[in-house]
């Protein structure tokens, strides 16, 4: 700015601006011996490392090419036995002609949480359309009333990972609360049996959870009741998710002070009522950059189904890698299921990072 | 009666424990029935038994007529030795990570917000499967393998490093645990009366003689390469290290962030005093910010830490018996399921709490205390 007031003939002036820009990177990199010391350490690493990586992503890759031979002689990664199999990656062993479903069932579960990001669209509405939606996968995805039934078993790929997703967080989400208020509670049965419930489930790690879900319900359940993979996966990621969000809840509902308790009591408002009108909601609108950030946990928590038999992303990576007409490619299938996950979970990220840069709502 | 908050209260609670109750009948109910019904012992006498199952490497020795509870001795301490390991790493590079991504150089601080978005935005399971794909496609065979550092060596196999082990006498042991445990309760005693900044030489000092008295000698063992092997070292295999890397990678992300969070919650102020006391940025860093520092991170990392230990169950991604991978096995060849189940939870439980009370009287000991 200070360049722009100085007078100086017009055409000299974008060199000039240039140069002292120029001027302020070359300070920034070696304007101290610790910087210049930082800028050649570092510099010397991208150099060594950048290029080589670039040449086998893009350069000397094979992008397009249907032929699989084409990746046999090419020294650069596979991209076109990704993209042929793109199908297979994303929707596993879903039958070939029923594919068009799982496709609208990401569609529609993308577009509605980019819908339920916008802070206008939080209300009681929002919750009535995730119900309705919910209804609409399960029934799209499992068939029946004029569709081809598709078993659970069948499942696979990128719909596996956004249901179980968005199913276990949003049957986690009123546990969550559920178990908050108990944690709370005067009660001491009530407190003593949410703590334990809670910290016992955070102190396991979930693929132990996973496991023990596997193994113990069929124990544990008559033969009748016993559920399919899918569900057991889907109770136990329900269970952690639950002890998670209540732990986050707790914190706003601590948050809450207790002029807003007794103004609800003074108003005659039993415990239920209170909690409902009053309470939750500036406290559920607290933490709401945390809830993201659970969710982001989630997103990541459900790629460990696979080691219960679960068809997932990783699992059909896998599947079609053992395809013998292709050399199998698996750095290149991974990375490539690597980036949707970093897809869903970066962007769910910067959206946390605006919740928390906007504030609290003011009420 | 009902309106009565108190009477309410009890009946609830009264009501509650009764319902856990029955379903915890119901549950062991049909659980036994459903033993019963197939045969299967319950029991932990299994435990003595030779478990013949196959543990593809461990840090303890192990023989498959070992007895299962040695097996599962065996794979508890590759899980340990799996994350201490893993948490000393990423520790010392979250550190060097977290500052460098405050460093006004904007190739460093680039460099490293590269590495902690990719970190906490990939699932680790991915990174880990990942990095194990790239095992036979990026590193040469054995007779090339390549040689970082001195004594260093990767290829296909995995990685060889220099083999150090202690040699010492028990008599020396004995003796220089007594010298340190004289030495330093002496300087405990005496802490109010030397300057403190003599206190940390007077330690080292004290731990130089013990090692000294004790005669302590590390014998460093150099690989060399032998035609087609490596002889000497200690060789690390491809999934050992393909879990050590990417789970120090995930958690230097994580790290990272908290350390840059602590630098940053540590008041521009202190840093403005600690110029006009003349200090250079480095001396205050080390002696104003980071001690201040350590306090706000120490939660936050301490939960990092638990999380490592819970992470490490990722090393059934590439094959490494870690603790749950060896209780998966026992379970499916001894069908003894619900004990295994009682040991699964038992250990996790038992180990994340020891580390969390560990980091929990720390912590009361570095607080602030208030008047």
């Amino acid at each position: 700015m200070k360049a722009l007031s100085l007078p100086m003939p017009a055409e000299a002036l974008p060199r000039r601006v240039r140069f002292t820009a120029l001027l302020r990177l070359g300070k920034l990199l070696f304007g101290t011996p610790l910087n210049g010391l930082l800028t050649v350490l570092f510099g010397a690493m991208l150099v060594v490392t950048v290029p080589p990586m670039l040449r086998w992503l893009i350069i000397d890759a094979v992008l397009f090419d249907p032929d699989p031979d084409a990746c046999r002689e090419a020294v650069g990664a596979c991209w076109s036995f990704v993209y042929a199999k793109s199908g297979q990656l994303l929707f596993g062993i879903y039958p070939l002609a029923e594919r068009w479903r799982p496709a609208i069932v990401c569609l529609v579960i993308l577009a509605l949480l980019g819908w339920s990001v916008r802070p206008a669209s939080w209300t009681a509405r929002l919750l009535a359309l995730w119900i309705a939606t919910l209804a609409f996968i399960v029934w799209l995805m499992g068939g029946g009333f004029g569709l081809a039934e598709v078993p659970t078993a069948s499942w696979g790929g990128l719909p596996v990972t956004l249901i179980l997703t968005v199913v276990a967080i949003g049957i986690a989400f009123p546990v969550g609360i559920l178990l908050a208020l108990a944690r709370r509670s005067t009660m001491p049965a009530v407190r003593i049996g949410a703590v334990v419930l809670i910290e016992s489930v955070r102190g396991l790690p979930l693929l132990s959870i996973l496991f023990v879900a596997s193994i113990m319900m069929p124990l544990f359940l008559p033969e009748a009741l016993l559920p399919d993979k899918f569900v057991r996966a889907l109770v136990a990621l329900t269970i952690f998710a639950a002890a998670y969000l209540a732990e986050v809840i707790r914190g706003g509902l601590q948050a809450i002070s207790k002029g807003q308790y007794e103004a609800a009591a003074a108003l005659g408002l039993p415990f239920w009522p209170m909690q409902y009108l009053i309470i939750l909601p500036q406290a559920i609108r607290v933490v709401i950059p945390a809830l993201a950030n659970t969710v982001i946990v989630m997103i990541k928590n459900t790629s460990l189904v696979l080691v219960v038999g679960l068809f997932d992303l990783i699992s059909s990576g896998k599947a079609a890698l053992a395809d013998p007409e292709w050399p199998s490619p698996a750095a290149e299938t991974f990375l490539f299921i690597g980036a949707i996950f970093f897809a869903l979970s970066f962007s769910f990220a910067r959206f946390a990072d605006f919740l928390e840069r906007r504030g609290p709502v003011s009420h | 009666m009902l309106s009565d908050v108190k009477t309410r209260s009890i009946l609830i609670q009264i009501v509650l424990v009764a319902a856990v109750a029955a379903f915890a009948v119901l549950l062991v109910h049909t659980t036994f029935a459903n033993l019963r019904a197939r045969g299967i012992p319950v029991g932990f006498d299994f435990l003595a038994m030779p478990s013949r199952i196959v543990i593809s490497e461990a840090i303890l020795t192990y023989k498959s007529r070992d007895p299962y509870y040695w097996a599962i001795a065996v794979g508890l301490a590759n899980t340990i030795f799996l994350s201490t390991l893993v948490i000393v790493f990423s520790s010392i590079l979250g550190l060097i990570v977290g500052i460098a991504r405050l460093s006004s150089n904007p190739l460093a601080s680039g460099t490293c917000r590269v590495w902690v978005e990719l970190a906490r935005n990939s699932p680790p399971i991915v990174l880990l499967i990942f990095l194990y794909s790239l095992w036979w496609k990026v590193l040469p065979p054995v007779g090339e393998a390549l040689n970082p550092l001195p004594g260093v060596y990767a290829s296909m196999r995995g990685f060889v490093v220099p083999d150090v082990s202690v040699n010492l006498s028990t008599a020396g042991l004995l003796t220089a645990i007594a010298l340190l445990v004289l030495g330093m309760s002496s300087l405990l005693v005496l802490r109010n009366m030397i300057s403190r900044l003599a206190l940390a030489p007077a330690g080292l000092f004290l731990v130089v003689v013990a090692l000294w008295v004790a005669d302590i000698r590390f014998d460093v063992e150099w690989p060399t390469f032998t035609g087609s092997n490596f002889s000497g070292g200690n060789e690390l295999t491809p999934e050992l290290s393909t879990i050590l890397i990417g789970l120090t990678i995930y958690t230097t992300g994580f790290i990272a962030e908290i350390v840059r969070g602590g630098i940053l919650s540590v008041g521009r102020g202190q840093w403005d005093a600690g110029h006009s006391l003349g200090l250079s940025r480095g001396k205050i860093l080390r002696l104003v910010v980071i001690p201040q520092m350590l306090r706000v991170i120490l939660p936050p990392l301490n939960s990092q830490y638990i999380n490592v230990v819970k992470n490490s169950t990722l090393a059934i991604a590439v094959g490494y018996p870690d603790f749950l991978a060896v209780m998966n096995t026992i379970i499916s060849k001894s069908s003894h399921s619900i004990e295994g189940v009682f040991i699964i939870l038992g250990v996790y439980l038992l180990l994340n709490l020891t580390l969390s009370s560990a980091a929990n009287w720390y912590n009361r000991r570095i607080s602030i205390v208030e008047r």
